[in-house]
């Protein structure tokens, strides 16, 4: 197999791009093929753990201050969901 | 086209056309359909929170600013990564911030959580042309053309810069990824 080919399938294999089929052919050879197998595995488990880091929390309060800053700055943003409760005034719980 | 691509679709058409109309609802809309992608992109690129809402305000302002400039043929997504990612490098060069975001908190178990702060650490230190093609194509989850596009790069180069950055992430992260799986 010429080289460039190679890190193709081992690239479209770490990041399951593969059909079914041709993934399993891989894994077929890389059970006779130390290296195929090492590259397989451990750049799959990098892809894998680079999902894994999950998303961001776009919190409420920085999907906030992001529109004060853009308000700060002088844009008229007009939103179409409802105010947050963020700019609602607060009453109290009880009396 | 799936309906929910197809739905986004003509909203952000919707939108684009409101805004070169002036429509000061537009510029909500683009926000509310595209903040929290841009958000976080700018802190994957960035490290920490008050930088990346500052980076994300910014491109919002941009778009406001260049909406003469708009079309609405598909490839306004690539252009408002475009304008977050040249922002993300500007204060890069600014402030060098590459460090382990201070306020990036993972959950799960505590050996995930380290893992994932570990892994976090060594994508942060990785060569920039290695990091921004794994941010986009294996965080964002981009096709390889929009990731090419928003890079400015060819989608060969592309795919050879995610080879490289894949390798020299496993590289960086030696043993740990074993010691853990």
């Amino acid at each position: 197999m010429n080289n460039e080919l190679y890190q193709k399938l081992v690239d479209l294999y770490a990041g399951r791009e593969l059909p079914a089929e041709l993934e399993d052919q891989m894994e077929l050879s890389a059970a006779s093929n130390m290296e195929l197998n090492h590259d397989m595995t451990t750049l799959r488990r990098i892809v894998d753990s680079l999902h894994d880091l999950g998303d961001v929390d776009f919190t409420e309060e920085s999907y906030q201050r992001v529109l004060m800053k853009l308000y700060a700055r002088g844009a008229d943003v007009q939103l179409q969901a409802p105010a947050s409760s963020h700019f609602q005034y607060n009453l109290p719980l009880q009396g | 086209m799936p309906n929910d691509a197809l739905r986004d679709s003509l909203a952000e058409k919707r939108w684009l056309n409101a805004l070169s109309k002036g429509d000061p609802s537009a510029l909500g809309g683009l926000y509310e359909m595209y903040g929290e992608r841009i958000f976080r992109y700018t802190f994957r690129m960035l490290g920490n929170r008050t930088d990346a809402e500052d980076a994300t305000a910014e491109t919002f302002l941009r778009v406001l600013r260049r909406s003469a400039e708009l079309r609405a043929d598909g490839a306004f997504r690539t252009w408002l990564f475009r304008i977050a990612r040249n922002l993300c490098i500007d204060k890069m060069r600014q402030h060098k911030l590459m460090e382990l975001p201070s306020d990036a908190h993972y959950s799960g178990s505590e050996e995930r959580a380290t893992l994932r702060v570990t892994v976090q650490q060594a994508l942060a230190d990785l060569p920039m042309e290695y990091r921004e093609p794994l941010v986009l194509c294996d965080l964002e989850d981009m096709a390889a053309r929009e990731a090419a596009e928003v890079l400015k790069i060819s989608v060969p180069a592309l795919k050879s810069r995610l080879y490289r950055g894949r390798r020299a992430l496993r590289d960086k992260l030696g043993g740990t990824l074993e010691r853990t799986s």
